[in-house]
């Protein structure tokens, strides 16, 4: 059952042309991810002061096809390793959203009770606050770092995907199929496992994919605030960050282009994401 | 109905019409000036370059530095005669001054502006921290009104800088009638005898002077001074180019050839009497002691390893010289002897190898987080540092805090290297080699010497320093300072930066001090012919 349920969430999918545009653009940057050290022209981190803030190719410049930075580091290298790291945090974050959120939301929908009146108030208070806030405050209390950042946006993921897995979980719970389950003495944690989980994986992709592209977004905002991954990592953000004093000065091309970048992975998630929450509901589904 | 309240709209309008040509009343000829927010306006609780800019304006002192020089001249005092001990210093006062709020300038002020400082039992003493007496002025015994225009200064030890630190802004004179009339609101209230009057300050916005009309001294030419906030320099530079300001602080170093060819602006840059640099911590008594910084060897392989060159002109772009002592060259007894390391990857090597760290080792490398007047961009210059060390297998993490924790953190040695900054308040070499290298400053929690460098040699130099007056004896004392902190290298000197403003082409007539001191008293418009 589960398969056919996939399966023709992508069929219809495919038929959505935005989509597949966002899917190509994410593959693309992954196969750059991947591929860093072969199509990488120069080594992201080695500085060079006196080659700093050269123009690229629209000044002839061909050795540093897309300029160099404050340091003298090459841009367009600097951006294929940066695809690494945002794209990491990105899924690891939601990883961790969903993990949590998964777990917090299946709970609390398929216990029901106090249980589900604790989760879910934890799950108010935390939208309560604003998420970039609410990281920011995690990374305050982890400490800096990339690896602190994703865990704080994996953590403030975690409400909404509890929230949509539990509204779910009571409607897969109630159907027959689970009341059986229930009949023959299945225990509780074996039907949430077995039986509600599977049924509620396709929601989950479709709300994951969408929110790699935020998880992205927010760890380049913890990046530019100094607060995510620490120099001379080359993560987007942190790019933004540096190139911050140049742009009055002329040297545009160190801002614009990692925020291309990011504008691109973001743009590839969301059109791919809506997509597939299009696919998955059956009223859109007609229109495609 | 409708009809006459056109009318009566119509003949308002003309009027004003008609108003905007008759020849209008002299307009106050008006200098916005664009720079970062005061924190209070006590020039004897000030310590921040962005309080002081407005308190030299509204104060003055018993002396002051000469414009343009670090040498000093009468102010409110004419004369002054010191015992053949040098202890006792008798000030004579100028005759006829008031203050901007009418209170005659006389003994009794002086008094008052100093004891305040100096008597934790004077009513006046509860309403500031008075950290700069603490950190130049300790020596003070007291102060006393032998007459109306005469003070007598009373030192518990010999200080050879007294005359210097004098012209210190902790040091102006303040209206003892208007301190009484607004208490602890005073911080925000200033009156003073200066070239420029108190009108406003809206926090975040703006401070306004106006013109003293009763100045003892030459009448500044302009009416009206605002100091405008703006904290971002590319924004400042913006504000400039739009002509909302005729004057900023410190470019951006990066706008700096655009500034330069347009004809429009004035760029003035001179040497400052500052320096910025890394310091390595030694102290073994501080949490952030790292062992290898012990080594001589170590310390000295990173002064090799560090391409300050570069930096200096790819980074700083020409808005600082490239740093060798703790001390500026524009400050008498700067040593030119010595001969700085040399950018040396291979023997850095070779001497982390000699310590026992072939192949380098972890630390950290602390940045301020926010730009000065001795470093633009100390992340900038961070990320430059931590890749130099790489090459000779040093990994240095960058660490940061928010300004103030920075301060405290580094003051207490939580750091390995830190990166910091000093711009002296008096033309001494004393205000750096004793406050910056000596170890009474390396007290864990409160340390000037954030390399905690205890070198009793260094010590004594700048204590026998301290208590000579004989002027060339005192230079060879601090020739002999600089030798021996370059040999032990707790310092990398990286750069004397420039202080440079920028204003539009018809503002004319201002001097840069070496002590970064703004005084718009001789600044004037140049009108068009």
């Amino acid at each position: 059952m589960k398969d056919s349920v996939l399966r023709e969430t992508f069929r219809y999918t495919r038929r959505n042309r935005s989509a597949m545009f966002g899917l190509f653009l994410i593959c693309f940057f992954i196969f750059i991810a991947v591929a860093a050290p072969l199509i990488a022209p120069h080594n992201p981190l080695v500085q060079n002061l006196k080659n700093n803030l050269q123009p690229g190719f629209w000044a002839d410049k061909k050795t540093n096809f897309l300029g160099t930075d404050n340091f003298g580091r090459d841009i367009l290298s600097r951006i294929i390793y940066g695809a690494r790291i945002s794209l990491t945090v990105g899924f690891i974050a939601v990883i961790i959203g969903v993990l949590l959120g998964m777990t917090a939301g299946v709970v609390a929908g398929f216990l029901g009770g106090w249980v589900d009146n604790v989760i879910m108030r934890i799950v108010d208070i935390m939208f309560s606050l604003p998420s970039i806030l609410l990281a920011i405050v995690m990374v305050a209390i982890l400490g800096r770092g990339l690896d602190k950042a994703m865990i704080a946006i994996g953590i403030t993921y975690a409400p909404q995907i509890a929230r949509i897995v539990r509204s779910q979980t009571i409607v897969v719970g109630n159907n027959e199929f689970i009341e059986a389950a229930r009949a023959i003495g299945t225990p509780s944690l074996r039907i949430m496992v077995v039986h509600v989980l599977p049924n509620v994986l396709s929601i989950l992709i479709v709300y994951g994919t969408l929110s790699i592209g935020s998880a992205i977004l927010d760890a380049a905002a913890l990046g530019f605030l100094g607060l995510g991954a620490q120099p001379p990592t080359p993560e987007w953000g942190a790019m933004l960050a540096d190139g911050i004093h140049s742009i009055t000065g002329g040297y545009w091309w160190v801002e614009t282009f990692p925020g291309i970048a990011i504008l691109l992975t973001v743009l590839g998630f969301n059109l791919l994401g809506d997509g597939l929450r299009d696919a998955t509901d059956p009223r859109l589904r007609k229109k495609v | 109905m409708k009809k006459t309240l056109v009318f009566a709209l119509l003949l308002a309008l003309s009027v004003g019409f008609f108003a905007g040509c008759k020849p209008v009343a002299k307009q106050p000829v008006t200098l916005v000036f664009a720079k970062g927010d005061a924190v209070e306006l006590d020039p004897a609780d000030v310590t921040d370059g962005e309080s002081i800019t407005v308190m030299n304006n509204i104060f003055e002192g018993l002396v002051r530095y000469k414009a343009g020089s670090t040498e000093v001249e009468p102010c409110l005092a004419t004369t002054w005669d010191t015992s053949s001990d040098g202890l006792v210093w008798t000030f004579h006062l100028r005759q006829g001054v008031k203050f901007q709020d009418g209170t005659p300038f006389n003994a009794d002020a002086v008094v008052f502006s100093f004891e305040r400082q100096r008597d934790p039992n004077h009513p006046f003493h509860q309403y500031g921290k008075w950290e700069y007496w603490g950190w130049c002025f300790s020596e003070i015994a007291k102060t006393e009104k032998i007459d109306d225009s005469t003070v007598k200064i009373t030192l518990s030890q010999p200080f050879a800088p007294f005359l210097s630190t004098m012209a210190m802004f902790t040091m102006d004179i303040v209206s003892p009638t208007n301190c009484n009339q607004w208490k602890d609101q005073w911080m925000t209230h200033p009156v003073g005898t200066g070239p420029f009057g108190f009108v406003e300050w809206v926090k975040g916005d703006h401070v306004t002077l106006e013109k003293n009309p009763n100045y003892w001294g030459t009448q500044p030419k302009i009416d009206k001074l605002i100091f405008r906030v703006i904290d971002d320099p590319s924004s400042r530079y913006l504000a400039l180019q739009k002509g909302e300001v005729q004057g900023m602080e410190f470019p951006n170093p990066d706008d700096l050839p655009k500034i330069t060819q347009d004809s429009n602006l004035t760029l003035l840059s001179e040497p400052g009497l500052n320096v910025g640099y890394l310091a390595m911590n030694m102290g073994s008594d501080t949490p952030g002691f790292q062992k290898p910084f012990a080594d001589v060897r170590v310390r000295q392989a990173i002064s090799y390893a560090i391409n300050k060159k570069d930096i200096v002109n790819q980074l700083y772009k020409g808005t600082a010289t490239l740093a060798v002592n703790p001390i500026p060259p524009t400050l008498w007894g700067y040593n030119d002897a010595v001969q700085d390391y040399e950018y040396n990857p291979t023997k850095a090597k070779e001497l982390l190898k000699a310590a026992g760290y072939p192949n380098g080792f972890k630390t950290n490398l602390w940045a301020m987080p926010v730009s000065r007047p001795y470093m633009f961009d100390p992340k900038a210059i961070a990320t430059a540092i931590q890749a130099d060390l790489k090459q000779v297998g040093i990994e240095a993490e960058i660490v940061t805090y928010d300004w103030s924790t920075y301060l405290q953190k580094t003051e207490a040695g939580e750091h390995a290297m830190c990166l910091l900054g000093w711009t002296a308040d008096y033309a001494d070499p004393d205000d750096f080699l004793y406050v910056l290298l000596d170890p009474d400053a390396a007290k864990v929690g409160s340390a000037g010497n954030v390399a905690f460098y205890r070198n009793s040699k260094v010590h004594d130099l700048n204590k026998e320093a301290q208590m000579t007056t004989d002027f060339n004896k005192r230079v060879e004392l601090y020739k002999q300072v600089q030798q021996i902190v370059h040999d032990d290298a707790p310092w990398v000197p990286l750069a004397y930066a420039k202080q440079t403003l920028v204003f539009a082409k018809n503002v004319k007539g201002f001097v840069l001090y070496p002590t970064g001191d703004y005084h718009f008293d001789s600044v004037y418009f140049e009108t068009s012919k």
